[in-house]
């Protein structure tokens, strides 16, 4: 990646992170769009799996300063989210938009998963509607947007490695 | 690098909340403090949006409420006056609401839902708080209609509040917004009625009793008729207007209703005598003005006058030198 495109790369990220915390708190869905998976995503895919872990660990720390009661569950889910994207990214980034949509599906809704098991906030039927609901609910809509965004920064940012 | 993470964010899950908060309490303070924020901001923004949203249907409640409130009072004003009217008649009378049709002839018809079952007979007088608005014309067992007064049938012999000039109250045939008033013809030459006069029914003819206003004088009519002058009137009663209405019985009529609307007879006569008494002032005035005027100017002339008549002042003396002898003249 030269310095053009790490700068390019640089700014999608910042991007993502501010729509995270201006854009999700204007929409307030229930199903939110989670552009900080996206953005983490984005850097799993063209990082190597350490650099991902450690962006997706910095990532998460950030996101659970703003929930002090589930702090560390952020950052344990973004790692492990970062890491798995940054070593599966070779079966899943092909030049096929279905698969990169079940990819960011996936990374959401794992992240997620290892999230509400982390916090251990919810539990019996909450738990449920939300691992089981809420949360691929949240996925879809994430694919779609995360989708978007792969399409649209691909001409700016290049491919990612294989 | 994975495992360092994972079990950094681990201990981060276990340590102590009062560590946890202190953590959290530190990056919120430092690196995460743009991003709150932003965060916050945001957060305001939306509760704004949805403020504006709240505050605009209340706006909009209180000003549907307003409206609301003015049609409220307007009726309120309606109903107490046609309550007054019935007070004044006490008897003899079939209160009826007005139903007005939106088609082709119903500005010259009212159904009334009122019919022979409630005492309502065909020739009776329909009237409201204001005046005269009709008579019935057909009587069903309960409803009737009755034609109003742009009906081109519609007569009534009628006078001046006063009851100095005497005429027939027909609909005004002419074309445009005046189709929608109406003419006292046939007053005598004699009886010259200023604009604002109350013309009141007659009480000729059985149908409509004494001292119903029917209208009020806006202008005459010039005619080639030399015998008689035609007025046109305002109507009292749009019958537009007249949704709620009363229907005189006969009996009612017979024994008189004109102390329902002295009143407004009364003030209408005091409006008319205040205005004529206002033009005499006002024409005094201007006599006494133009006579002021007129001393005046005299009294700016008289020295000019008085100058033109004194004599002139001594002439000078001048000596006058004797004649030198043997020089001629």
């Amino acid at each position: 990646m030269n310095a053009a495109r790490g700068l390019w790369f640089a700014l999608v990220f910042l991007a993502l992170v501010v729509l995270n915390y201006s854009l999700r708190p204007v929409l307030d869905w229930r199903a939110s769009i989670d552009f900080l998976s996206i953005a983490v995503l984005l850097v799993a895919v063209r990082a190597r799996p350490g650099v991902a872990t450690v962006v997706g660990f910095a990532v998460g720390i950030v996101s659970d300063s703003m929930l002090p009661g589930a702090f560390g569950a952020g950052a344990l889910a973004f790692s492990i989210v970062a890491y798995a994207a940054s070593t599966l990214k070779a079966a899943f980034f092909a030049d096929n938009l279905a698969l990169n949509a079940v990819f960011v599906f996936l990374g959401k809704w794992v992240g997620d998963l290892v999230f509400l098991a982390a916090e251990h906030r919810l539990g019996g039927s909450e738990f449920l509607a939300q691992a089981m609901l809420w949360s691929p609910l949240a996925a879809a809509v994430t694919s779609v947007v995360g989708l978007a965004v792969l399409v649209l920064v691909r001409p700016v940012v290049g491919t990612p490695r294989g | 690098m994975l495992v360092a993470c994972v079990l950094l964010s681990l201990l981060a899950l276990v340590l102590p909340a009062r560590i946890r908060s202190a953590i959290a309490g530190g990056l919120r303070g430092s690196v995460v403090v743009p991003l709150a924020s932003l965060q916050e901001r945001a957060e305001v923004s939306r509760r704004a949006v949805l403020a504006y949203d709240a505050s605009l249907r209340v706006a909009d409640s209180v000003r549907l409420q307003a409206s609301q409130a003015e049609v409220t009072a307007a009726e309120n004003e309606r109903l107490r006056r046609l309550l007054g009217l019935g007070a004044a008649l006490k008897w003899g009378f079939v209160p009826a609401e007005a139903l007005h049709g939106r088609g082709l002839g119903d500005d010259y018809t009212m159904t009334l839902a009122v019919g022979r079952d409630e005492g309502v007979e065909p020739f009776s007088a329909v009237v409201a708080p204001d005046g005269l608005v009709g008579m019935i014309d057909a009587v069903d067992a309960h409803s009737s209609v009755a034609i109003v007064w742009p009906h081109p049938d519609f007569r009534v012999s009628a006078m001046s509040a006063d009851g100095a000039a005497f005429g027939i109250v027909y609909p005004h045939l002419g074309s445009g917004a005046t189709r929608f008033l109406l003419e006292l013809r046939g007053v005598a030459f004699r009886n010259e009625l200023r604009p604002g006069t109350l013309i009141v029914s007659a009480g000729l003819g059985g149908v409509y009793p004494r001292g119903i206003p029917v209208g009020t004088v806006i202008s005459e009519i010039k005619t080639a008729e030399a015998w008689a002058r035609h007025y046109l009137l305002r109507p009292a009663v749009r019958p537009a207007d007249a949704t709620t209405v009363m229907v005189l019985q006969p009996r009612r009529s017979k024994e008189g209703v004109a102390i329902a609307w002295q009143v407004a007879v009364d003030s209408a006569l005091r409006i008319v005598v205040a205005a004529g008494d206002s033009l005499a002032k006002g024409h005094s005035d201007s006599l006494a003005q133009a006579e002021r005027r007129r001393l005046d100017s005299l009294q700016a002339l008289r020295p000019r006058t008085d100058s033109a008549v004194t004599p002139p002042a001594a002439a000078p003396v001048t000596r006058v030198k004797p004649p030198v002898p043997g020089a001629r003249p």
